[in-house]
């Protein structure tokens, strides 16, 4: 099955070495290249295509919220950001615009088929230079017990220690006891990277973290 | 706007001395007025009264002279046993003034009383037949006219009239109030003098020295001691403001240099990363790839090596970005607030716990102000960590009782007497830290407070509206 590609990004030279990278792939077919978002919003609107390679600041309209009206119309096109920036905060914003892949410009060919491979099939990839533990594919996370898995989904809502002890009838003190062993668990420093690497063992899922409460 | 402003000036200039003139001109006017009438009525009442008398002295001279000359009885007998046959001689006081016969040597052969000082008045060139006026040795004036005795052996008829006798009090208030008048215009004229001298040219004097001088720089002082408390008043309160401008110029120049060298600084530091980082690995990466190009083998190691300098150059320049513009700041103000807590965190290897509430969360700030909250939490970490020593932050954002938004950064570091702080030693040593978080606050309309004791940590809050 071919996988087709729409291309996203102000920079002609990027843009012409991403595309050379999926050109290169039998199986993928570049359909579309596109240099703002307006233009990427209209092409995929017109030619459908399974996954869209989406630059996040571009003229018009960014890639966030480019997959954002992909995500609020139901379209059938996976999203990855493709982007020079390194920022946590834009993986989780791109995640809750619906983005299933977050893919640093300096990804190899390898690494890229690979991201586009995981999220046309619907699953998530996340670029392991995002957050530098991340590319430590070896390590095995220790089991989050279930209060924890509560504590990291309404964490990562961006919910204050109080309201996270205040909906889960807890003190405040105990949801940083939790925090500190989820951190623990998972070999994270902040409560951004213990999402991802989350999402990424899949201790928690996309859909989990997207549930509107 | 020079043009402008100097036309605008050379009108207000010209309403001015207008005014002035207007105002020194009704003033002067009506004194000069008065005194021209008063002096033309003082004299007119002098002629007037000079005339009446005159011929009130030359008729009765002219009348008594020709009934003497017809009575020649008069000359034969003693003047006091007669004199009641002449009713003019016993007139007395009734008659103001007096007459008296003399006669060719100027002894007196009859007079009526008030005539004895004839003496005192009498002069050699006294003319005949015409009225003339004359001052006793006491001053006083008299009309008097004299008539030549129409009767062989000749002799003289004198009559006089003395002025005081004559119109009395009279006399003295209408010569009395033209003088009143002309002290009243002198007066009037005097204050005048001193309005120009004293009230004018002052205010001239300040408005030339306000028009030379070149505000911040100039305090006008050669000002005339004033002996007019409020143009003093306007002295004192232009040197004032001038000494004002002066030092708001200081602190607006000392502030811009301060900001020019804080600039000079900032680009020291990026040139001097981007030389130690990215130019030495693009280096690094031009001299492998010549290898790679002159090794016919093409290794693939060396290659790979070349790759993973290139991925380190793309690191450190996204690096210098981040610094140089958070493009994250454009994500919101608690996404901005956590990405910015968490890199710290890494960069120090510290404990930082972001932790924002409910209703603060989601304030909508623009990406300007979201940069200045930046700045002041890295400053904040980066004072706690450098020099409270530091090991645990927290950042909170929550709304106060007035629905401000609270942006709170604590630390567990050493602390310091906030009552104590030298902002002007701390400037001089380079360190704008405190003052450039205060004047971000104050440019977004919010504040800063600063609290800390020694050994009890540090708390700055920014306190502003969404």
């Amino acid at each position: 099955m071919v996988v087709k590609i729409l291309l996203a990004d102000d920079h002609p030279l990027t843009r012409s070495g991403i595309a050379e990278f999926v050109k290169r792939e039998g199986t993928f077919s570049l359909v579309a290249e596109a240099e703002d978002g307006v233009r990427a919003w209209e092409l995929i609107q017109e030619l459908k295509p399974d996954v869209a390679l989406l630059d996040i600041r571009m003229p018009g309209l960014d890639g966030v919220t480019v997959a954002q009206k992909v995500k609020s119309e139901n379209l059938n096109t996976a999203i990855i950001m493709l982007t020079s920036y390194d920022a946590q905060q834009y993986v989780i914003a791109s995640l809750r615009a619906g983005a299933r892949g977050f893919v640093l410009k300096t990804v190899s060919p390898k690494e890229l088929t690979t991201a586009i491979n995981t999220v046309a099939k619907g699953g998530l990839y996340l670029d392991p230079e995002v957050a530098s533990v991340m590319g430590n594919q070896d390590f095995i996370p220790e089991q989050l017990s279930v209060r924890e898995r509560e504590v990291l989904l309404l964490a990562a809502k961006g919910l204050s220690s109080k309201e996270v002890a205040r909906r889960l009838f807890i003190s405040e003190r105990t949801v940083q006891t939790h925090l500190a062993s989820i951190y623990d668990k998972l070999g994270s420093r902040n409560k951004t990277e213990a999402l991802l690497l989350a999402l990424k063992y899949g201790v928690v899922t996309l859909e989990e973290l997207l549930e509107e409460d | 706007m020079g043009y402008m402003l100097s036309r605008l000036k050379s009108k207000y200039s010209r309403t001015r001395s207008h005014f002035l003139a207007f105002l020194l001109f009704a003033l002067t006017l009506p004194s000069v007025a008065v005194m021209l009438v008063a002096v033309s009525g003082m004299m007119s009442q002098e002629r007037a009264m000079e005339a009446a008398v005159s011929s009130y002295v030359q008729d009765l001279a002219e009348s008594m002279s020709y009934r003497v000359g017809s009575d020649t009885d008069v000359w034969t007998f003693s003047a006091l046993s007669n004199f009641t046959r002449f009713p003019f001689f016993s007139w007395g006081p009734s008659i103001p003034g007096w007459v008296a016969l003399i006669d060719q040597d100027g002894r007196i052969i009859i007079a009526s009383p008030g005539a004895m000082n004839i003496a005192a008045i009498w002069r050699n060139d006294l003319p005949v037949g015409q009225a003339i006026r004359v001052n006793d040795k006491e001053g006083e004036q008299y009309t008097l006219a004299i008539y030549p005795v129409n009767r062989p052996g000749g002799g003289y008829v004198i009559a006089a009239v003395s002025w005081s006798q004559l119109l009395g009090g009279l006399v003295g208030v209408v010569r009395i109030w033209p003088v009143l008048v002309v002290t009243i215009a002198l007066f009037s004229f005097i204050a005048i003098r001193l309005l120009w001298s004293r009230v004018v040219m002052p205010l001239r004097t300040i408005a030339s020295e306000i028009d030379n001088m070149t505000l911040g720089k100039d305090v006008p002082e050669n000002f005339e001691a004033s002996t007019i408390r409020e143009i003093e008043s306007v002295q004192t309160a232009l040197q004032r403001y001038a000494q004002a401008a002066i030092e708001r110029d200081n602190l607006r120049n000392r502030y811009v240099r301060d900001i020019v060298k804080a600039q000079e600084q900032e680009r020291m530091d990026m040139a001097r990363e981007i030389h130690d980082g990215p130019l030495q690995d693009i280096t690094a990466l031009v001299q492998q790839l010549h290898i790679t190009l002159e090794d016919d083998n093409g290794d693939m190691k060396r290659i790979k090596r070349t790759e993973a300098i290139a991925k380190s150059v793309v690191r450190e320049l996204r690096a210098l970005c981040d610094e140089l513009a958070p493009p994250w700041m454009d994500l919101g103000l608690s996404e901005a607030l956590t990405e910015v807590a968490e890199r710290l965190s890494q960069a120090y290897d510290i404990e930082i716990i972001a932790d924002f509430d409910d209703d603060a969360r989601n304030a909508d700030i623009d990406n300007e102000r979201i940069l200045s909250l930046l700045r002041i939490v890295q400053e904040a970490v980066s004072n706690a960590v450098r020099h409270g020593a530091a090991n645990e932050i927290l950042i909170q954002l929550s709304r106060d009782a007035e629905e401000n938004l609270l942006l709170e950064i604590s630390d567990n570091g050493k602390g310091f007497d906030a009552g104590n702080i030298n902002h002007e030693t701390l400037r001089v040593e380079g360190h704008r830290g405190l003052a450039s978080m205060t004047e971000r606050m104050a440019l977004m309309g919010g504040k800063l407070r600063i609290t800390s004791e020694i050994n009890e940590g540090t708390t700055i809050r920014a306190i502003f509206k969404d």
